[in-house]
This record gives C-alpha cells, sequence and structure tokens, in this order.
C-alpha cells in the first residue's frame, strides 16, 4: 500500500500545487494540526482538511443550526439530497452546547494521490456553494440573526 | 451492528445532556473496547492454532512409523505364506489388523485437526477486518472531532466581533458580488470600446471619407464629380487609390 499522507506533509505538497496559485492555504498547527484552503474560485470558503490516521477527511462549513427556518424541513432536504449528490455528505457537528454547525465533507483515504485530493476540495467547495444556493429559501436571510445565541 | 447502537445509545443519553460535543472521548472509548475484544480475540485463536498445528504435528509424527510397520508386516505376512508358516503369517496378521485399526483413528483425527485449522485461520482473517474496521471507525471519529475542535475555533474567532462564523452563505454572497462585479466590469469595458476604441476611429474615418458609405459633404461630392468624369472619359474609380492626394 501507498504511504498515508500526514497533515504536514500533506501541507506542503498542496502548498507547492497549482491550488495555491488559486487562493489561501494554511496550516493550523496544534495538538491535532488541519489545514485551510480558501480558494477565490469558491468564494474563499474556508475548506478543512484533517487527517486521521489512515482516513482523510475534507470538510466545510455550511451555516450554523439557527439560521436554518424550519430545521425538520431541511433536515428532510438534507437526508434526501445526500444519496443524489453522492461526493459529499450533510452532517451536523456540535460547536458549542446549543450551537450546532451544519458542514458537508468527504472522506479519502490518506494514502489517495494528490491529484484526488486537490479534486476533492474543489468538488467539496463547488457542492457547499450549490448548497448554499439551492438551500438558501430554507435559512433565515440576515447574518444578524445568528449570533452566538442559538435558542 | 451492535457497535451502531452502543454510538446511538450513547448519543440519545448525551442529547438530554445539555448539549455536549457529540461525537467525544466516550465514542472513541467504546472504539477502544471493542478493538481490545477482538484483538484479543484474535490473540486467542492465534494461540489455538498454534496448539492445534502443533497436536497435528505429533500425530503425524506418530502416523508415519505406523505407516512404515504396516509396510514392513504385509512383507512378512507375503513370506510367511510362501513358506506355508500359517501360524506366524496369522500372528503377524493380527497385529497389522491392530496396527490397521489405530491408523485408521489416527487419520481421522488428523483430518479433525485440518479442519478446526481451517475454521481457525478464517475467524482469524474474519477478526483482523474486524479490527482494521474498527481501526477505520476510530480515525472517522477523530477526524470527526478534528473537524469540531476546527471550526469551534474558527467560530471562537467570531464571537467577540457579533458576526456569523463564515460558512457557505457568506461565500455565495461573495461568489455573486464577484459575477457582478465582473459583469459590471465587462459592460464598463464595452462601453469604452464603444465610445473611446473603435467606434472613435471609425467617426474619424468616415469624417476622413474614407468609408465607403460614409456620407460627409466631401465623399458626396466626390461621388457627383466622379460620375461627371466617368461620363467624360474612362477614369478610375475614386476608392481605387484613396491616397489623399488624390481626393
Amino acid at each position: 500500500m501507498a504511504s498515508l499522507w500526514t497533515t504536514q506533509n500533506l501541507y506542503e505538497a498542496l502548498s507547492a500545487s497549482e491550488l495555491s496559485l488559486e487562493g489561501k492555504i494554511e496550516l493550523n498547527d496544534g495538538l491535532e494540526p488541519n489545514i485551510s484552503v480558501q480558494l477565490s474560485e469558491f468564494g474563499d470558503l474556508p475548506v478543512q482538511i484533517t487527517v486521521s490516521g489512515a482516513q482523510l477527511m475534507v470538510s466545510s462549513a455550511l451555516w450554523e443550526a439557527s439560521q436554518v427556518k424550519d430545521l425538520a424541513r431541511f433536515n428532510e432536504a438534507a437526508l434526501k439530497l445526500n444519496p443524489v449528490n453522492a461526493l459529499s455528505n450533510i452532517g451536523l457537528i456540535t460547536l458549542a452546547p446549543g450551537r450546532d454547525l451544519y458542514i458537508m465533507f468527504g472522506e479519502l483515504s490518506a494514502s489517495s494521490d494528490l491529484p484526488h485530493i486537490i479534486e476533492e476540495i474543489r468538488v467539496l467547495a463547488d457542492n457547499t456553494i450549490e448548497a448554499a444556493e439551492v438551500f438558501s429559501d430554507q435559512l433565515i436571510p440576515s447574518p444578524a440573526n445568528t449570533t452566538g445565541a442559538a435558542t | 451492528m451492535s457497535l451502531w447502537r452502543k454510538i446511538f445509545t450513547m448519543f440519545r443519553a448525551r442529547a438530554t445532556e445539555a448539549g455536549e460535543a457529540v461525537v467525544d472521548a466516550n465514542a472513541l472509548r467504546i472504539l477502544d473496547q471493542e478493538i481490545r475484544d477482538a484483538s484479543e480475540a484474535l490473540r486467542k485463536s492465534r494461540d489455538d492454532l498454534t496448539t492445534m498445528m502443533a497436536q497435528r504435528k505429533l500425530s503425524f509424527n506418530k502416523v508415519q512409523p505406523k505407516q512404515n510397520k504396516i509396510a514392513e508386516y504385509s512383507g512378512f505376512i507375503e513370506q510367511l505364506l510362501d513358506r506355508g508358516d500359517e501360524a506366524l503369517a496369522r500372528e503377524v496378521a493380527q497385529k497389522l489388523a491392530d496396527l490397521e485399526r489405530e491408523t485408521e483413528a489416527d487419520v481421522q483425527l488428523l483430518g479433525q485437526f485440518d479442519s478446526n485449522i481451517e475454521i481457525l485461520k478464517k475467524s482469524i482473517l474474519q477478526a483482523e477486518g474486524t479490527i482494521s474496521r474498527l481501526k477505520q471507525q476510530v480515525d472517522s471519529v477523530k477526524a470527526t472531532e478534528n473537524v469540531q475542535r476546527a471550526q469551534a475555533a474558527l467560530a471562537s474567532q467570531h464571537s467577540g466581533t457579533n458576526t456569523a462564523l463564515r460558512t457557505a452563505t457568506d461565500s455565495l454572497e461573495r461568489i455573486k458580488q464577484k459575477q457582478l462585479e465582473r459583469a459590471a466590469k465587462f459592460d464598463a469595458a464595452k462601453e469604452l470600446e464603444h465610445f473611446g476604441g473603435d467606434h472613435d476611429l471609425q467617426a474619424k474615418l468616415a469624417t476622413a471619407g474614407l468609408l465607403e458609405n460614409s456620407s460627409s459633404a466631401d465623399s458626396v461630392l466626390a461621388r457627383f464629380k466622379t460620375r461627371a468624369s466617368l461620363s467624360a472619359s474612362t477614369a478610375p474609380l475614386r476608392l481605387d487609390k484613396p491616397s489623399a492626394n488624390d481626393r
């Protein structure tokens, strides 16, 4: 089997790739470092890349649960969209008590080659923007409504 | 899969507590326990396999000399019968019968060992598969945790400034804005081209009377002059020689 990426050497490879000409690539160092990619083509949407063992996860933030007008309706729509949109999944993570965030994510083997990873980053960013467009009528328009206080 | 049920049960329990992080150390603890159990089972299966293969070897070692003996006794019986010593031949035949019974049992035992060894090897493969699947799941949980942490860090950067986390909707807004800007720039460029560029030149050329369908006073006049001279002689057509002197 091919060798596995680490966050560090994936960051270096991405920085040396053509992707670095299309936006910003940053390494958020720490105990569990992650890579953040912002491509101008996709409105500087932050895409996070994390490597854990044999797995590589690419994800981006859709919106906070508090920004959704009707959660039940949105959840159903998201579940229905998921099988159709095979390459990326929609998930929900908790940022802080009472503060949930919808994310779009895709998983790859940590032994995937660089072109595949770059493709996944682009596809994920594209899908995220598409989702934002499709679901825009289900979201509360003004971002000012969404600050901190989720119920 | 029972693992799923465990994790879901944990989610439910967590959900009632005021919104702890959903994927947390508990999920990892469950997975950790599953991996421990599976590798314990794997270790035991491997031990069993070693023991069984050793036992099989021992039995096999016992069979070989017996089979040699059987061959030897068979030879004796043939020789004794040739000599007509029926009594001794019968004695040897008795021994041979015992030996044959014993080896038959031994061969059966060997067969049992072989099938048990097969079963053990299969279960070892299975346990190895389970463990690697569980480890993948650990990686998923860790990756999710990592994403959670990264997003929470992003969110906390924004918490002071009273703005929501930069998300897909913001980026979509940005893209639309950019497209509008691009469209506006495009329009502006087109207008510039229209007024400042080509159009300007065309106008100048027209004023200079160098365009076929331009109708400046000069060109109209020239047309009449040409017509007049054409009727008089066979002068060349004006536009064949569009030099300034020729006008």
